[in-house]
């Protein structure tokens, strides 16, 4: 019997494994298979490079300690997970609202005075898409990410990419072809949590 | 140009990346081809949703070793010490406060305690709960106090009584949890008004008779049944 390898094992699966002796192990994969999704999304809803590390931290350590609260029978590990994320980022976001400030009297006075940014509702609005499509994309392999991230984050051509890569161009064509067709099938029937009103 | 032909280059046409004789084939195509234009819309409807795409940033290498080794120092049990993974719990924790009888006001902080009892009354142990230690430092008196009071059926009755409290955050609550090895267990949840005394009467399940940490968290009203992290008052039973 071939032994079972962590990363061919369903993120459902491992969620049950958290329980027993291989936590460190699972998270470990989990950390491999959705860091990077959790990282973007936090630099896009938080706009700060530590910010968004304290979120890694903080989602990934919520994964292990709350384990038990995920429930397969309701969605999947990612529409639990992108919840996780979202509300960790709102924590984040209300923290960093905070500021001190003197009450009339002068005495100190620890208060939520916040500033005029737009309130945490709206910050992680599209935050569900941005998720969608970030879930998207790791569903590619590396070469098609590679040429979709050079032309839409690169802002470069599919000539340029070729250059670039060292890849022929027909080749580059090809894989920004596959890349999209997978891209629309992800987005279209892949894991699509529903954005609850809250 | 052939529907296959064109078909291969729509993803970089969307994208705008082909050599201007190139993309004009396509326009001409496309323009007498509805089979391409309806793939046509697909991928635009793709591309704009790239436009919601995070940067592909990947998290510092360290991160990962530094989220490993928390969870290899609290397996295989809990600390309510570490609930914080930023090594902090926040400010605004101290936002509890104790107007003295003086003319000038008096500000002073409370640290909880917990009245522990075998019997209905009174309650036999106390804990004394607090935000953080570093917060704690120089603070005098009791945030409040929790009585325990253990019932024939096995559940816990905790009378809750704080001082000041703060109001919760729009749309959120407290709630009471008692923290056993890796788990919570609700006691329920409870509003302040932030001003006075707060006192409510919680519930647990008789499991929560062998915890030895208590939390209040923060919590939003939402369909998140997941414990918060943002954590109030904290304590342990001696």
């Amino acid at each position: 019997m071939m032994p079972e390898r962590a990363d061919e094992i369903s993120d459902e699966q491992l969620m049950l494994r958290l329980g027993g002796s291989q936590a460190e192990a699972t998270i470990s994969v989990l950390y491999d298979r959705y860091s990077r999704t959790v990282f973007g999304v936090g630099l896009k809803i938080l706009g700060d490079r530590s910010l968004a590390e304290e979120l890694v931290q903080e989602v990934f350590l919520k994964i292990w300690r709350s384990s038990q609260t995920f429930d397969p029978s309701r969605g999947s590990f990612s529409t639990w997970l992108y919840r996780v994320t979202r509300n960790c980022a709102l924590d984040l976001y209300r923290k960093r609202a905070h500021r001190v400030r003197p009450v009339p009297d002068g005495d100190p006075h620890i208060a939520a005075a916040r500033d005029s940014s737009p309130g945490p509702q709206e910050v992680v609005d599209g935050s569900l898409l941005s998720w969608r499509v970030s879930r998207a994309l790791e569903e590619l392999d590396a070469a098609q990410r590679e040429v979709i991230e050079l032309a839409y984050f690169g802002d470069l051509s599919q000539r340029e990419i070729s250059e670039r890569t060292g890849v022929p161009l027909g080749t580059v064509k090809t894989r920004t072809a596959s890349a999209f067709r997978r891209l629309r099938q992800e987005l279209a029937v892949g894991d699509a949590p529903r954005e609850a009103s809250r | 140009m052939k529907c296959a032909d064109v078909s291969a280059n729509l993803g970089a046409f969307v994208l705008g990346g082909m050599e201007p004789e190139e993309a004009a084939e396509i326009r001409r195509h496309l323009a007498s081809c509805p089979g391409c234009r309806n793939e046509l819309e697909e991928l635009e409807k793709v591309n704009r949703a790239l436009q919601a795409a995070p940067p592909p940033a990947d998290p510092p290498g360290h991160l990962k070793e530094q989220i490993l080794s928390r969870v290899r120092a609290e397996e295989p049990s809990f600390s309510a010490e570490t609930l914080s993974p930023s090594g902090g719990y926040r400010s605004r924790y101290l936002r509890f406060v104790i107007v003295g009888v003086a003319a000038a006001a008096v500000v002073a902080m409370v640290a909880l305690g917990i009245v522990f009892s075998l019997r209905e009354e009174p309650p036999v142990a106390t804990i004394r709960l607090i935000p953080t230690y570093e917060e704690a430092a120089g603070l005098e008196g009791y945030w409040g106090v929790a009585e325990l009071h253990p019932q024939p059926s096995g559940n816990q009755r905790v009378e809750l009584k704080l001082n000041n409290f703060e109001e919760p955050e729009p749309n959120s609550y407290y709630e009471l949890w008692f923290v056993s090895g890796g788990d919570r267990i609700s006691a329920g949840s409870f509003t302040s008004e932030g001003k006075g005394e707060t006192r409510v009467w919680l519930n647990a399940a008789p499991e929560a008779r062998n915890s030895r940490t208590l939390l209040i968290t923060e919590e939003r009203a939402d369909d998140d049944p997941s414990p918060s992290e943002t954590v109030a008052l904290k304590g342990k039973l001696p």
